[in-house]
């Protein structure tokens, strides 16, 4: 949801290097059905958390829906979703 | 005559204060993302309702032994600020536990629906692209496959 400059800010901020995409207008949010209506601290619509693993083929082969938005997964959880598709 | 009372200490409400904070305080370890982290929002349910049990108790030997477990006006300070820990944890497990069932999600099996969004340079990145030969650290092979992360804005 955050434009690109306050995800560049955060990229810096926590090192992250893998490519960081924004959705400011939540289209693609709303494409995966993903968009919390009002989720945001000020009321303002957020995705809801979830991680999706896609080949090459476009296809979803790993998706994770928490029930919690505080827990996520991890990363060790995704590299082993990963590897089990090899 | 001497005060044959002796006083004690009303360890159920200092108990119950403590675990009220236990159960606020199982929010800042999702930061850290730990494993077994499932089980975390309902350890702090857990916290919380035994603090609750426990304050009830330390009010009840609080006002009904004043002159055992001395200091009703403290008693009654500590247990209004467990509650309010308790509340907020509570609440935070129901707030967080409401989001959207997103029934219309792409499933295992199914096509991811492709976009293109501006990465942190303003430039277009197209869900072909990430696909390229060279998206990924290897250079050369194109990436087998490509992890999409939903998240909430700033966490």
């Amino acid at each position: 949801m955050d434009p690109p400059e306050v995800s560049r800010d955060l990229c810096r901020k926590a090192g992250y290097t893998f490519t960081f995409l924004s959705d400011p207008n939540a289209e693609v949010i709303r494409r995966y059905d993903l968009l919390h209506v009002g989720g945001g601290t000020d009321g303002h619509d957020i995705a809801r958390p979830a991680e999706f693993l896609v080949d090459s083929a476009r296809v979803v082969r790993w998706v994770n829906f928490t029930e919690d938005f505080r827990v996520r997964a991890r990363g060790d959880e995704m590299l082993v979703a990963a590897k089990s598709l090899r | 005559m001497p005060d044959m009372i002796q006083s004690r200490w009303n360890w159920a409400l200092w108990l119950g204060f403590l675990l009220a904070l236990g159960a606020l305080l199982c929010n800042a370890v999702f930061f850290v993302n730990p494993p077994g982290q499932r089980a975390i929002p309902w350890l702090s349910v857990l916290l919380a309702g035994v603090s609750l049990i426990l304050l009830v108790r330390g009010l009840q030997r609080a006002f009904g032994q004043p002159r055992v477990y001395r200091g009703k006006i403290l008693s009654s300070i500590l247990a209004l600020v467990s509650l309010l820990l308790v509340g907020v944890a509570i609440f935070s497990f129901f707030q967080a536990r409401a989001i959207p069932a997103s029934a219309g999600a792409p499933k295992v099996g199914q096509r991811a629906p492709d976009f293109t969004l501006a990465d942190t340079n303003g430039q277009s990145v197209s869900m072909a692209q990430l696909f390229a030969p060279g998206a990924d650290d290897s250079q050369v092979v194109p990436p087998k496959e490509v992890l999409l992360i939903f998240y909430r804005g700033y966490w």
